[in-house]
């Protein structure tokens, strides 16, 4: 029996599923060997990896810049719940 | 949920005393509750919603819906990622609404093929010393601008799963699609992010 072969396309296509653990064996194993002899897919994982990063640590950095919350808005909903 | 557990950890005990303030209609419990976890939520309002005014709306409404639910939070989860998921569903009904206009394709910003499943123009690779945006301000701007171009519908998939680390079943639940859906946009959306960021990070030629 020959082993199943991907094209890239097929790669990038599970790449979310590989990332996840979630392809099955035999996809897993067809995934890492057309990965192992092509260049451009393994710099699309790469790079593919890298936005993910990039979007985490970006708007984590985002979320530390305010301290407290805004006085104005506690006054605002503590107000509205007095409301009813 | 991880990214609620991030800030100091109340103990159990000093987080029942808070819920059973809260049940009594302790004032003070409420301005505590808010001052503990406001500018948190405040923030992921932020990212979802792009705008101050409606950012604060959405965190007002969801406080205000978890005041009237307290007595049936069965304490299950954390508070805080209690008031997570009820402010982020705030969020997502204020993006509902808001919206107009249909959704832009993504199309272009995907990766294209030649018939026989071979990329066509890979383009050139990243630079292997990408500097930290969380120490850079310029990386960090370029990031937030090239997330805010997504189509909500993929900005929204990419915000709750990879930001605010919902799992698939949790996003598929607050969105109302089905769980493949959200692994589809998801996909796209970083595919899409990916492009948008590679003219600036590719390396010197």
């Amino acid at each position: 029996m020959t082993a199943r072969s991907l094209s890239c396309r097929e790669l990038i296509e599970y790449l979310a599923a590989y990332l996840d653990d979630e392809l099955p064996h035999e996809e897993r194993g067809a995934f890492e060997r057309h990965l192992s002899v092509c260049p451009y897919c393994r710099d699309y994982l790469a790079t593919y990896r890298a936005t993910i990063h990039l979007g985490r640590r970006a708007l984590a950095a985002e979320a530390e810049v305010l301290a407290e919350v805004p006085r104005d808005l506690l006054s605002a909903i503590l107000a509205a719940r007095a409301q009813g | 949920m991880t990214r609620a557990g991030r800030d100091p950890e109340p103990t159990a005990e000093s987080e029942q005393s808070l819920l059973a303030r809260l049940r009594a209609g302790d004032e003070a419990a409420f301005a505590e509750l808010v001052r503990e976890n406001g500018s948190r939520l405040l923030a992921v309002a932020r990212r979802l919603l792009r705008s101050e005014e409606d950012a604060r709306d959405a965190v007002q409404d969801g406080f205000l819906q978890a005041f009237r639910a307290i007595s049936r939070f069965e304490g299950d989860a954390r508070l805080s990622t209690w008031l997570h998921r009820i402010v982020i569903n705030a969020s997502l009904m204020k993006l509902r609404t808001r919206r107009r206009k249909p959704e832009a394709s993504i199309d272009e910003l995907l990766p294209r093929f030649y018939a026989d499943g071979h990329r066509i123009d890979p383009g050139p690779p990243w630079r292997t010393e990408i500097p930290d945006p969380v120490e850079s301000r310029e990386l960090r701007e370029l990031v937030r601008a090239s997330i805010d171009r997504l189509p909500d519908i993929y900005r929204s998939v990419l915000l709750l799963r990879d930001i605010e680390e919902l799992s698939t079943e949790e996003t598929a639940a607050v969105l109302d699609v089905k769980a493949d859906t959200v692994k589809v946009r998801l996909h796209r959306a970083r595919q899409a992010l990916r492009a948008l960021l590679a003219p600036h990070l590719t390396a010197p030629a």
